[in-house]
């Protein structure tokens, strides 16, 4: 499926990634292996604070578009951990939702479509302000009025 | 959120509704397999005829949305247990009745 | 009142943008109706029996003479002239096409006004009492709050795809008009011993197939920590409100299911887990900027008695009466706070007309410094008229149909679309109203009977507000048969409580006259004139009514 990452279509590296029981065994075992995870809606972004510095990639898994707790796992991830490495949404990621995730965090995404790029890049222009400060380090309007 | 509509048994005579993509209005579909505001001009279908009009009403998605089969006698008058609510549709508000389609002219008063 | 600066404009603007090519991609073929759904839900567009319905909010219920102006525009341009107001201070057009849409969104736009989030699982608009800024019951104008509130929550990028949708009023008075104790969370100001104010939190309120009353989970946060404290809420709920079943999904359930006390622990980690990094800004600059909106308008200084005013009240009986019903003490003297009664006798209630749009926007500009408010019971107000202006004002509403004497009478019915216009509908709602109306037509007897609140939903999904109604009817489908259910007791009030169930369903037919037996239940239990019929069944208890609601034959 096409990765969008910073605007572009990329080939997307990972094969099997481990979700987050194996993943914690492994990088108890072994921390240095522990560089990409995939997080389940049910799962605790807080239990990855060990490994923050060493991930490269957590892959956050939206089974349905509708189910919101993956915005509050990034945004988890981004501002209270500090996670600098990327965060990719998976799943049932769709255009229209491509703005709300840049904004808490996600800087990755699979999008089952063919012109992913164009539709990435036509989403992300939609807006030139935003209220609220956010994960994307907006500092939000309520800050720029007085700025 | 649609409201899930009662099922129907295969033998009972049914037409396809709708509503138009575009404008929201109620609609059945006729035997050529196009749309009409008017209950009148519906085909009344049965058995397995219903549910290739169902299905061929399912593919319209560029002209119709959310289509389903309601209750109707052998000659296409509303009945069955959402007569009310299927009467309300396809003549107008119970309030109001200058907003029916009669009033309008899209059918017979 | 607030107006847009240049961020809010270009938001406005472009969500009008962003919806007009989300329904250029639906009618075009791009994205298919499953995909256009929740696009159309986050932005008030829903599908009702005989037409799309496009919800427009009108936050915390205040506006100006030039966007009621729009409105009735709209109605005559898009529908067919008419707007119905909504519980929740929103406008509802029953008839607008979808392809005409954008368009509407663009001439809302133009008099800082959009549908955003008036539908969807996301926090909707938010909304506060109607009389805010002219009581002098409230312990400041809660508005500031409620537009920072508006502001925080538009497209928040966390909060838009919860578990369900989200509601959350706002109050200063004791008297709580908003219905704040069945919302997701109500907020109440208060001041605490240092003299600051503040806001006591209620959270788990709703109404619905489980109804809640809401639980007070903080007595008072400081307004500089409310925003920060209102994300740890809706994080919290967020991550554990159920998924599993929608009609478990509000955060009543979640709240009754942990149980008020661990849902306030829960609250209280996560907000004591925030890091700096984490905060929102919210520069008292901000805050001044925002709240200098909702100044006191420039009144004029008056007798707390108006001459003009007792001599008009003396020739003419009907406009005292009026007075009486409709108009309440403002907190400046020689002002008056009039409510505008969108129920006439017989006609659907809360449905105005463009004319009467039209006609309310001019009298607000002439008589109300420009403000006019619509109420969650779906009315209007005028929020800040002279006394000596009452008389005039009263003529040229009762020409236009619009000076009914029933404020919070048993005429004043709050009544969902119903079965006449929403597709969940089990049961028509308005008709009933408009029985109930006839009935109790006579305005001296309905004063006789003095305040008394009918709520009528169409079906479980209480948009009528049935729970709490003093007397509650709520419409249901047997075997393809209209059955009206009755419940006494329920209030919205600052003792908000849920009706009961009387016990079997009625016969549209029977409901007025069985609600006949139980005024006169009233009238011979009632300890006085003064004694309310809520305060009279709180006394005697539901019994006496349950048995005249049944006495027929
Ligand atoms: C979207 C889902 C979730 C979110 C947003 C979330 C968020 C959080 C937050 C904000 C905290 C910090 C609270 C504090 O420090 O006081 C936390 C702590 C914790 N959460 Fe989660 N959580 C989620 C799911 C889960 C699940 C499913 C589990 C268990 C399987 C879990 C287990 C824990 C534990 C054990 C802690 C304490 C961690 C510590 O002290 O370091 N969380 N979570
Ligand atoms: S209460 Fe039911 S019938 Fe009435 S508007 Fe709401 S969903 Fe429709």
């Amino acid at each position: 499926m096409p990765l969008v990452k910073n605007g572009e279509v990329t080939a997307n590296p990972h094969g099997e990634v481990l979700t987050l029981e194996p993943f914690l065994e492994i990088a108890a075992a072994d921390p240095k292996d522990a560089v990409i995870v995939r997080l389940m809606p049910d799962d605790c972004p807080l239990q990855l604070e060990p490994f923050i510095e060493q991930l490269e990639v957590v892959e956050i898994s939206f089974p349905r578009y509708a189910d919101g707790r993956g915005y509050s796992q990034a945004q988890l991830l981004r501002r209270r951990l500090g996670y600098k490495g990327e965060i990719r949404a998976v799943g049932d990621v769709l255009r229209d939702q491509l703005l709300f995730m840049l904004r808490s965090g996600f800087d990755a995404f699979e999008l089952g479509r063919e012109d992913a790029a164009q539709a990435f890049a036509a989403a992300s222009r939609e807006y030139s302000h935003f209220y609220q400060p956010a994960a994307d380090g907006e500092s939000g309007v309520f800050a720029r009025r007085h700025s | 959120m649609t409201s899930v509509r009662p099922k129907l048994k295969a033998d009972i005579p049914k037409v396809i509704t709708a509503w138009d993509v575009a404008t929201g209005a109620t609609v059945y579909q006729t035997a050529d397999r196009n749309w009409s505001e008017n209950i009148a001009d519906a085909e009344v279908v049965v058995g397995e005829a219903a549910d290739a009009a169902l299905e061929a009403a399912q593919g319209d998605e560029l002209r119709i949305l959310d289509p389903y089969v309601m209750e109707v006698t052998a000659d296409g008058e509303v009945t069955g247990r959402e007569t009310l609510r299927e009467t309300i549709r396809a003549t107008g508000p119970t309030t109001h009745t200058e907003f029916h389609k009669a009033a309008r002219g899209v059918v017979d008063a | 009142m607030y107006r847009y600066d240049e961020f809010d404009a270009q938001i406005v603007r472009e969500r009008a943008a962003q919806f007009r090519g989300q329904v250029e991609r639906r009618l075009s073929g791009d994205i298919t109706e499953d995909q256009f759904k929740p696009l159309r839900l986050m932005n008030g567009v829903y599908l009702q029996l005989h037409a799309y319905m496009l919800r427009i909010a009108i936050p915390y219920g205040t506006l100006r003479g030039e966007q009621m102006r729009k409105f009735a525009h709209i109605a005559r341009k898009y529908d067919k002239g008419y707007g119905h107001w909504t519980t929740r201070q929103n406008i509802q057009f029953n008839w607008v096409a979808l392809k005409d849409i954008p368009d509407v969104l663009d001439e809302l736009a133009e008099v800082e006004m959009h549908a955003i989030q008036t539908s969807g699982n996301c926090i909707r608009n938010t909304t506060s009492d109607q009389f805010a800024g002219a009581t002098a019951e409230e312990i400041e104008d809660p508005r500031p709050w409620c537009e920072i509130i508006r502001q925080w929550s538009t497209f928040h990028p966390e909060f838009s795809f919860l578990p369900r949708k989200f509601k959350i009023a706002v109050t200063a008075a004791e008297n709580d008009r908003a219905a704040i104790r069945v919302h997701d969370i109500g907020l109440h100001m208060r001041r605490n011993d240092a003299g600051e104010t503040g806001f006591e939190v209620i959270v788990g309120g709703g109404q619905g197939r489980t109804p809640h009353v809401g639980v007070t989970i903080k007595p008072f946060v400081a307004k500089d920590q409310l925003l920060d404290y209102l994300e740890a809420v809706m994080r919290v709920y967020n991550r554990f409100g159920r998924r599993d079943n929608k009609y478990k999904a509000r955060i009543k359930i979640l709240v009754s299911e942990t149980g008020a006390e661990e849902f306030t622990r829960l609250v209280d980690e996560e907000f004591e887990a925030q890091r700096d990094a984490e905060k929102i800004v919210l520069p008292q600059a901000e805050v001044d900027r925002i709240t200098q909106y909702f100044a006191p308008p420039a009144f004029e200084d008056l007798p707390d008695t108006s001459d003009v005013l007792e001599a008009a009240k003396a020739k003419d009986d009907a406009f005292a009466r009026w007075v009486r019903v409709n108009v309440r003490p403002h907190k400046q003297a020689g002002y008056g706070i009039v409510t505008i009664s969108c129920k006439p006798i017989g006609a659907p209630p809360g449905d105005v007309t463009d004319t009467q749009m039209d006609v309310t926007a001019d009298l607000a500009e002439r008589y109300s410094l420009d403000e006019i408010r619509i109420t969650h019971e779906q009315n209007m107000v005028l929020p800040h008229v002279k006394l000596d202006d009452l008389f005039d004002l009263y003529q040229e509403l009762d020409s236009a149909g619009l000076a009914t004497a029933n404020y919070e009478l048993i005429s004043d019915i709050i009544c969902c679309p119903g079965l006449d216009y929403c597709n969940l509908a089990n049961a028509r709602s308005i008709p009933v109203a408009q029985d109930l109306q006839n009935t109790f037509a006579d305005l001296e007897r309905q004063d006789d009977i003095g305040e008394l609140k009918i709520k009528i939903s169409g079906c479980i999904n209480a948009c009528g507000h049935h729970h709490v109604g003093h007397i509650g009817i709520l419409g249901v489908d047997r075997k393809g048969e209209e059955f009206y259910q009755i419940t006494f007791g329920g209030r919205a009030d600052e003792k908000a409580a849920i009706g009961q169930i009387a016990g079997p369903g009625l016969r549209a037919e029977d409901v007025p006259s069985a609600l006949e037996r139980v005024i006169e239940t009233y009238r011979e239990v009632r300890s006085s004139k003064d004694e309310r019929f809520i305060d009279a069944l709180e006394r005697v208890g539901h019994d006496p009514f349950k048995e005249a609601l049944y006495a027929a034959g």
